[in-house]
Parts: structure tokens; sequence; C-alpha cells
């Protein structure tokens, strides 16, 4: 009579095997591994650039001024903050195919293309949070600035500084989000080896092959930035 | 002749609808010490707040060196500075919150001498405080870091409102001491708003008295606020006071309405008996406070009635003769005919 092993040690041997081929494919600098960490550094930092330059002035006004319809600004964009990513995956491959309104700009399946629809997806979370981080800092705070002679630019810099955890928070947050999106990276990316194809469409790829060797290794990539960017944002917060 | 420092035209400003200060016209001239008494919600830190340039009034308008102005204007910017009632500090350390408003005015030179004489004003000393956290200040401490950082800037204007209120005795006169130094050596123009009026009087060239948005006098007049209840067996009204007195006024327009006693007559220090005030009603009390007034060279007596203060303006010739000193009993007189209602 044959004995079997039990399902949940199989199951244990296979993760341990492809973390222990993970290890390999990154100490040996395997080039389709680092072409995908590549073109995921390469649109989550453009995104998180155009982002920030868009998100932290709006969220800024969206916290700091009072105006008219101001509530229904802020449904809105906390109903952007569910935004399905394949919705606007779509609507950028709309608005880049050849047929497209912008088609002539060439950005469908190219690292540019999918880092705007990622800026879509992250711009209302920075928004949002920025803006709640304004609204959140003390009222003393603008009168202090102004009575010390602050200009409107410098008030601005200055309501940032103060509320600079929340402001990283927001900006943490929409990095995370940027770096672990799959949607739109497959469909305005097209998950093109060697030049469109990111970290998380290739593990959704390499899964569907059955090659969860090199799908543990990119995770384990995300996991490792994800850690890195956080170390460095709470070795920076200590130093201030 | 130049233009005055501030000109007030026209002046309106709301909140939420409702009406907060009202300034139909009201010049101030640069280098005195302006005092603004009030009751709270008379609408005192409006009224600095407007004047600190840190809020467009809803109406009217600010001119000032005769020019209109606003929040970020240039003519007013580091040159006004505001010190509010609760201090607000960076979240840095004690040196970056003084100097920071001559980082952002880009002032040259050697900004650490600057924030340490700025400290020095408020009896703080630069060695020990500097480098501290504002987070790890007392409030009293707080408050002082807070005024050096407007001292820091030797402004034109200095505005404190209630810059005493919530600090201990050796802060409070601290801060005193500071901001008249800072008005006698560099003629910097103070505008303070307390509820110490006796104080007020000490240092003040000028009192403004503030009840319910409006600039109601110089603050001589004695303001008392209802309730008020009809008195019996007649058509007057009265106010029963803790200790069994009862102040006696004519019929209000409502039952809550501030009552001004423009004449108030001390009539001595030794009961009732001291004068004859036949027409009139008599309250009597305690003299807790002499003052002398800075501009007209007069003693300001404050006396308390069943918790109530009342101010009596005496020559100092007069308080001599009458003997009169703070614990000792005195009988105020008044008439009720005389009394308005704001």
């Amino acid at each position: 009579m044959a004995f079997r092993k039990p399902v949940s040690a199989i199951r244990m041997d296979f993760l341990i095997e492809g973390f222990i081929k993970a290890i390999g494919l990154l100490a040996n600098g395997d080039p389709e591994t680092f072409s995908a960490i590549s073109a995921t550094m390469t649109v989550s930092a453009y995104s998180l650039l155009a982002t920030l330059a868009m998100g932290l002035p709006l969220g800024f006004c969206l916290g700091y001024f009072e105006f008219r319809f101001k509530n229904q600004v802020r449904v809105a964009v906390d109903t952007l903050l569910a935004l399905p990513t394949v919705f606007i995956g779509l609507l950028v491959y709309a608005l880049f195919t050849s047929r497209g309104p912008l088609g002539h700009w060439g950005l469908l399946f190219t690292l540019p293309g999918i880092a705007v629809g990622l800026t879509i997806l992250a711009l209302p979370i920075v928004i949002a949070l920025c803006a709640t981080a304004v609204e959140g800092s003390d009222r003393g705070l603008r009168v202090a600035l102004i009575s010390l002679g602050a200009s409107r630019r410098q008030l601005f810099l200055s309501t940032l500084w103060e509320a600079r955890h929340g402001v990283v928070a927001a900006a943490l947050m929409a990095y995370g989000r940027v770096m672990t999106e799959v949607g739109i990276a497959m469909m305005v990316g097209g998950n093109i080896k060697w030049r469109t194809r990111t970290i998380t469409t290739a593990i959704a790829l390499e899964t569907n092959k059955g090659e969860f060797a090199m799908g543990i290794a990119l995770g384990l990539v995300l996991l490792g930035i994800a850690f890195g960017v956080n170390f460095a944002v709470s070795f920076l917060r200590k130093r201030h | 002749m130049g233009s005055p420092l501030y000109d007030i035209r026209g002046l309106a400003h709301r909140y939420r609808g409702r009406q907060a200060l009202r300034i139909e016209r009201l010049v101030l001239e640069r280098g005195g010490i302006v005092g603004v008494m009030g009751p709270n919600g008379s609408g005192k830190s409006t009224f600095l707040r407007l004047m600190g340039f840190i809020e467009r009034p809803t109406s009217g308008e600010i001119r000032f060196e005769g020019r209109p102005a606003g929040p970020f204007a240039p003519e007013v910017r580091g040159r006004v500075a505001l010190l509010p009632q609760e201090p607000f500090l960076l979240k840095r350390s004690v040196l970056e919150n003084v100097v920071y408003g001559l980082r952002i005015r880009r002032v040259n030179g050697p900004l650490e001498e600057r924030a340490a004489q700025a400290l020095s004003f408020v009896g703080l000393d630069a060695r020990r405080f500097a480098r501290r956290p504002s987070e790890a200040l007392s409030g009293g401490e707080a408050q002082r870091v807070a005024l050096a950082a407007r001292l820091a800037l030797q402004p034109e204007v200095l505005l404190l409102d209630e810059p005493t209120a919530s600090v201990d005795a050796l802060s409070a006169q601290l801060i005193q001491e500071a901001a008249l130094k800072a008005q006698r050596d560099w003629g910097t123009t103070l505008v303070v708003a307390s509820h110490d009026a006796q104080w007020l009087y000490e240092v003040s060239d000028t009192v403004l008295h503030l009840l319910k948005g409006r600039v109601f006098g110089t603050g001589r007049e004695n303001v008392l606020f209802g309730p008020w209840q009809r008195a019996p067996g007649g058509d007057r009204w009265e106010k029963p006071l803790a200790d069994g007195q009862r102040l006696v006024v004519p019929p209000p327009p409502e039952a809550d309405a501030a009552a001004v006693i423009d004449e108030l007559r001390l009539l001595g220090g030794d009961g009732p008996r001291a004068m004859p005030w036949p027409t009139g009603h008599t309250l009597s009390g305690v003299i807790t406070r002499l003052a002398l007034e800075k501009t007209s060279g007069n003693v300001r007596i404050c006396v308390l009635v069943s918790g109530i203060p009342f101010t009596v303006v005496l020559s100092p010739r007069q308080v001599e003769e009458q003997g009169l000193f703070p614990g000792r009993r005195a009988v105020l007189g008044y008439d009720a005919d005389a009394i308005r209602w704001f």
C-alpha cells in the first residue's frame, strides 16, 4: 500500500520551491525579471510625479478653502476612489487607440501610456487624503503663518509641510496602488515582453503558464520595494 | 500731514450670516497703544483679525497708510503681526519658530542672534530654549515664544489678542513688558485686546469698548448685562444681586438687554450716609483696585458690588481727600432714569 503526502504538505513544498527559485532568479540577475522590475519602477515613478504635481495643489484647495459645492466635490472625489481599474484601462485604451481622439500621440502599448492610466487611478487618492490632512491641520496655523508675513505660496508650502505626515501617507497609498495595479497595465500596456511587461502583468502571465517561481520572485520584489519605501519614510520622519 | 495708520470705513463682517462686527468709521494713528475691551463675543478677536489682515471684511475697507489693504498685500506683509489668544507654534524647534518670519522675508544676517534677542525680550534664554521642540513647551512658554516670533520681525503694528488670558502670572508680566518695550524702542503701534481693563487704562493712549460687534465708547461706561425682571409693585425693573442688593433700572427693550450707566458717582468710602443721594439709587461694594489713567492722569477706581465690577474715575486729589484705597467699602450712586440701553 503506497503512502501519499498530505495535501497541505504538497502545497508548502510548492511554495518553498517557488521561493528558492525566486531567490535564484534575483541573485543571478535574470534579465526578464529585471525588465519587469524596471518597467514597473518607471511607470510608477512617472505616474506618482504627475499625481503629486496635480493632486497636492488640488487636495490643498479642497481641504483649505470654503466654496460653494465643496461637499459635492468631496463626494465626487471620494466616489472616484472606487473607480474600477479595468474601466480606467478601457477609457485610456479608447483614448489612445489609433481611432481614438489621442491616437496620434502614439501612447498605446507604451510605458507613458500606462503611466497616464495609473495617474488617473492615483489622483483621487492623493486629492482626498491631502484634503483630509489639510482640513485636519490646526485652524491657528493659517493665522500664525499670515501674521508672520507668509505669501500665498509660502502659506501653501508651509501648510503642506505641517500636514506632512498625512501628505506622505497619501503619497505612499498612491504609490502602493499604482505599484500593484494590473488591469490598466494589461489593457493599455499590452503586457509586451521586454517593453511594457510590469511586475503585476508578469505575475499574472507566469501564473497562467504555471511558472510559479517567477511569479513568486516578482511578488517578493514588490514586497521588497514596499518595505524599502516605508523604511525610508519612517527614517525621514524620525530625522524630522 | 501724512495718512493715518489705519482708516476703517463702513466695515462689516459676518460669520455664516451672523454679524460679528460693524464699524462705520475709525481712525488710528501710529505709534500709540490702543486698548480694546469688551465681554466675550463682543467682536474683539474679529476686530484684531481684520486689523491684522488675516481675513477680508465682508464689506467696507481698511486703509493702511492711506491705501486699501487686505490679506497678503505687500504693504502689510511682515509689518503687521497678530498674536492670537491661542498661540500656534509650528512643529519645529523654538529657534525655527522664531526665525520663520525672518526666513520667509529673506532677511540676511545672523538670524540666530535676532532670535536670541527676541527670546530675551520675553524672558527666555536662547541657550536653553532654542533647540527645544515646540511640543515640549508649557502654555506660558509657548505664548512667549509665539510673541518672540512676532518681535523678531520688529513689526510696525503688533496686535495682541488676550495675550495674558491663559498664562501664569510670570508669563503675563513678561508678555506685557515685552510688548511695551517694543512700543518704546521701535515705535511699534500696539493694539491690545484684554479683559484687564485696569491694565489697559494704565498703558493705553486710546481705549475702545466693543459691545455686540460695535465700537461702543471709550470703556469708561459701566455696562451691565441682564437678565432683568419686573420689580414687584411698580414700573421699574431690576436685577437681584447675590448679596441681596437690587440693581434698579427703567423698563428694558428686552429682558437680556445691556444697560449702560454713563454717570456713576462714588458717594464715599464710609457707608451709605457718606454723601446725600436723594434722587438716585445706591449700591454698596468694596474697592478692589486703583489705577492711574495714562492719558488723563485721573484715577480709575474699581468697586466690586456682589461680584460685578463697577468703575468710577476721580482726580488724584479727590481720591486723597476721600481716603480711598483697595479693601475699603464704598457706596456708589446712580440715577436709574439716566440709564440707556444698548
